[in-house]
């Protein structure tokens, strides 16, 4: 009577099995501040410092590329903090959009 | 108009007479302007956006209400009382806030009366005319925001 081999248990293959969230999946939005020529620079970093919690450092350089560029992308985010953070930059009457980010 | 102070959430500023005068009146023209429609994208062509750009333009509606009726709390006696050669303002962080949107407010809404300029330069016309009240405002707008805003630590 033959003998029954011992089942072999061969190593699982290294499959990476990464699930992306529902957050990785929904679209992502820039939050752009867009110039113009009436709103006023210490105005405007005040404002990025208020909505962000900025330094100074890091709202005026966002301000000058405003500023010098014309426009400056202040954040990434899922469509309802994009949309919140035009809301708050729109209260202050900044020329502020989302735009999609793909 | 001078920063004279800050503990901790709370603001001063001394103004001279005139400034005083000008900046109570100044809050009791907001809103200048009436609502104009903002965009909520240049380039978002999903559906949902005309939905966005509707909530904006609700929740700007609603929060210019809200100023209004803070506004007129911004310049009580208690808030710019007499001091020798002028007025001590004095503002909670919220007001100064909710100030520097409503003459922010001002200021654009001049401006785009004005027919939204490149240049900030003064109108040629001598006489009075309605362009340079929105001139005037403009600027007087702009001047208290810059001073309200300052340099200092925020």
């Amino acid at each position: 009577m033959p003998s029954i081999p011992e089942p072999v248990t061969f190593p699982s293959p290294a499959i990476e099995q990464r699930h992306r969230s529902d957050d990785e999946l929904a679209p992502t939005y820039y939050v752009i501040c867009w110039n113009d020529p009436v709103n006023l620079m210490n105005f405007v970093t005040h404002v990025f410092m208020k909505i962000f919690g900025w330094n100074r450092q890091k709202a005026e350089k966002h301000m000058k590329e405003v500023h010098e560029k014309g426009k400056s992308v202040l954040a990434r985010e899922g469509a309802e903090k994009a949309e919140f953070y035009v809301h708050q930059l729109q209260h202050y009457k900044l020329h502020a959009t989302m735009e999609p980010a793909e | 108009m001078k920063q004279v102070g800050q503990k901790g959430q709370i603001w001063q500023y001394t103004l001279n007479p005139v400034e005083a005068d000008m900046l109570a009146s100044l809050l009791k023209q907001f809103p200048l302007t009436s609502d104009f429609p903002a965009k909520i994208s240049k380039s978002d062509t999903d559906p949902k956006s005309a939905e966005r750009e509707k909530l904006l333009n609700e929740s700007l509606a609603e929060h210019r209400k809200e100023l209004k009726k803070r506004a007129v709390n911004l310049v009580t006696s208690e808030k710019l009382r007499p001091i020798e050669n002028g007025r001590m303002l004095t503002l909670s962080a919220e007001e100064r806030e909710n100030m520097l949107q409503i003459l922010n407010d001002i200021r654009i809404g001049a401006w785009r009366a004005l027919g939204k300029p490149e240049t900030m330069e003064s109108p040629i016309a001598k006489d009075s005319t309605p362009a340079q009240a929105y001139h005037h405002l403009m600027n007087l707008a702009g001047y208290f925001v810059h001073h309200l805003v300052g340099q200092g630590s925020d």
